[in-house]
């Protein structure tokens, strides 16, 4: 293992400033997304929708404590072929194309926006800044494919893979911060991209997908072939 | 001297950081204890409110809606001009001053700005519920139950308002109705022992004693300590031995002897004095059901 | 920890919140744990195959220890046993390579 003595201004200036960016940088994009997002104003369509689809669920999953007749009630209301709520609003509903509606390209666009140019441009700015010279040894050995990958401009062919580049730091920085992010934000923080966000709150704004009859067929499906298996079947032979 | 977060009271606070923490939790965990929340505002928190910095807007909402619930206007407008000042175009603000004038029983000028909140926006859950309790305190019984229908045809997964709809179709002797909302409410929560017992309840009205024998056995189940669904038991098994085939008959019988014995062992356990276990004893006896023994 | 109600013969009663609450400690400790392993692998010197070694072996430790405090209760406050030991393995990895990373170069290559 070739032991190669690395400045100590690198270590000042690029290893804990990369780390620190990182950081610093995950945490601005929660608050920006908090920010941002205190500016949507929910349509009332779809306020209605999205409780519908809650209503439905809570129908599919919790339908066996009510008896079959309430059940049935509720099933025909949502998905009779007629009058049904979720057939009926399939015919008034225009498709919601993402290109055509402005509100719902802005959210994209700003989702996109939140999520992805951080990571491409401070990647970038890395590769420009901190070109050049070896950042770190990851402690464990790498294979020879991963030379080009990791260590960028440095072209010595003799020179152990495990020895990265500023980039490859900034990605392993990535990956790792995730999870403190939940540590130091609490959970539902947004700048942890591979958390889905949850949509349990009745009321408030849900952002629904684009395709909204989509979602209602899909639910309409599901609740046909529900059956009623009704739980409080023989519940006091359990007694005593 | 600053004091944990569950050590904290009303009685044991006497400086102004306690009182700020407290007041803060009872925001946070939406708790509403008005007269204490004014006893604090009076002696603790006024005097010296900008101390509070950002938080003194969430103080003034807070401790407006305490002097609403306990009618104290003076403090309630002080609340609100302050507020006004500050926000003068917020609907938060003028959801507030609705509810001032609600106070004040002048619903009808309370209606008139909380619909010009609503042409704002259409999608505001608070003022629409602000309406119908307005509908509500003025007894307009057909409005108020028309406008949570309406209310509920857009939010169809909020269990306060089916709730209220059930209420008021019970207090209308509606029960089929009734029976529609709490079933709603079933299928929300489906693990919540009063809900159940309370469908029991209403199907027991209806006279449908098979499903509510069910019901109650399931609320039992889930909270062997629910003494109503312990009585509902044991009337709804006795209703129907009467009026059934011998071997249902026999089945509904163990339940109630069952049942009996549970709620003797309850009233044994509270110790209860002699002349409640006669009252009760009597009540049974008119029953039909067999004697308890003396506690 | 708040818990769920108990079991009842062919259902159980969850409380949602409780779960996910629950959920949300076991990550917070596996992240800790995960970080002071990989600093302590860094400033050890600990390379390649030991390395994540290490990793596995104190991940396992966490989630032993953790089941050892709840004794018998696992049903209690987790939907499964296996839940308290796999779910956060992934994620828990990375956290430690980078701290294994991060120690490792101050430690040794500076």
């Amino acid at each position: 293992m070739a032991e190669l003595l690395l400045d100590s201004k690198i270590r000042f200036w690029v290893f804990l400033p990369l780390m620190a960016i990182t950081f610093l940088v995950g945490i601005i994009k929660h608050y920006l997304f908090i920010f941002m997002s205190n500016d949507k104003i929910v349509e009332k369509q779809q306020l209605t929708d999205s409780q519908a689809l809650l209503r439905s669920r809570l129908v599919r999953e919790n339908g066996k404590y009510i008896p079959k007749e309430s059940f049935m009630m509720r099933k025909n209301y949502f998905t009779n072929e007629e009058t049904g709520f979720f057939v009926k609003q399939k015919r008034q509903n225009t498709v919601k194309n993402p290109m055509s509606d402005p509100g719902a390209m802005t959210e994209m666009l700003k989702g996109n926006f939140l999520n992805m140019i951080p990571m491409v441009v401070i990647g970038g700015w890395i590769n420009w800044a901190y070109a050049g010279f070896l950042c770190t040894k990851v402690p464990f050995p790498l294979t020879f494919r991963f030379k080009p990958m990791l260590q960028k401009d440095v072209n010595l062919v003799s020179l152990d893979a495990s020895w990265v580049s500023s980039a490859s730091w900034y990605i392993i920085n990535l990956f790792g911060l995730r999870s403190m992010y939940n540590l130091v934000l609490g959970e539902n923080n947004a700048a942890d991209q591979t958390k889905a966000m949850q949509d349990q709150m009745s009321g408030a704004a849900l952002s629904m997908p684009d395709d909204i009859s989509k979602a209602f067929k899909a639910e309409n499906e599901s609740l046909t072939i529900t059956h009623h298996n009704w739980a409080l079947k023989g519940v006091e032979q359990t007694f005593n | 001297m600053s004091l944990e977060d569950n050590q904290l009271t009303p009685e044991t606070v006497n400086n102004w950081d306690d009182a700020r923490k407290l007041l803060r939790n009872w925001r946070d965990g939406n708790i509403r204890m008005s007269k204490e929340t004014l006893d604090l505002w009076t002696s603790l928190i006024a005097p010296s409110i900008n101390k509070l910095g950002d938080e003194k807007w969430l103080v003034y909402e807070q401790v407006f809606l305490a002097a609403l619930d306990c009618h104290v206007l003076t403090i309630a407008a002080d609340c609100i001009a302050a507020l006004k000042s500050q926000f003068p175009d917020s609907s938060r603000v003028k959801k507030l001053f609705g509810m001032h004038y609600e106070a004040i029983q002048g619903y009808d000028k309370a209606i008139d700005i909380y619909e010009s909140i609503l042409s704002g926006d259409e999608t505001n859950a608070h003022v629409r519920k602000r309406i119908i309790s307005c509908l509500k305190s003025q007894n307009k019984v057909k409005e108020y139950v028309s406008e949570l229908n309406e209310y509920l045809k857009l939010f169809q997964a909020d269990h306060e308002a089916w709730l209220e709809l059930c209420d008021a179709y019970l207090n209308d002797m509606d029960f089929s109705k009734a029976a529609f909302c709490l079933e709603e409410l079933i299928l929300m929560y489906p693990h919540n022992h009063v809900y159940h017992q309370r469908y029991a309840d209403i199907k027991y009205t209806q006279g449908n004693y098979d499903l509510a024998k069910s019901y109650y056995s399931y609320s039992l189940k889930l909270n062997p300590n629910n003494v109503r669904s312990l009585y509902g038991l044991l009337l709804t098994t006795a209703n129907l031995k009467s009026s059934q085939k011998s071997k249902e008959g026999v089945d509904n019988a163990k339940l109630n002897a069952w049942a009996r014995e549970q709620l003797d062992s309850k009233y044994q356990t509270v110790k209860a004095d002699q002349n409640l276990m006669d009252s009760v004893n009597n009540l049974f006896q008119s029953l039909s059901i067999s004697k308890a023994e003396k506690a | 920890m708040p818990s769920n109600v108990s079991k009842k013969d062919d259902f159980i009663p969850l409380s949602e919140s409780a779960v996910r609450y629950n959920h949300f400690l076991l990550d917070y400790c596996q992240t800790s744990f995960s970080a002071l392993s990989g600093c302590t692998a860094g400033i050890l010197g600990l390379t390649g195959l030991y390395g994540f070694l290490f990793y596995f072996v104190v991940s396992i430790m966490t989630s032993l220890f953790m089941a050892i405090y709840l004794g018998n209760n696992t049903s209690k406050y987790f939907l499964s046993t296996q839940t308290l030991f796999t779910s956060t393995i992934w994620s828990g990895l990375q956290t430690y390579l980078l701290f294994w990373t991060f120690l490792y170069g101050m430690v040794h290559v500076y």
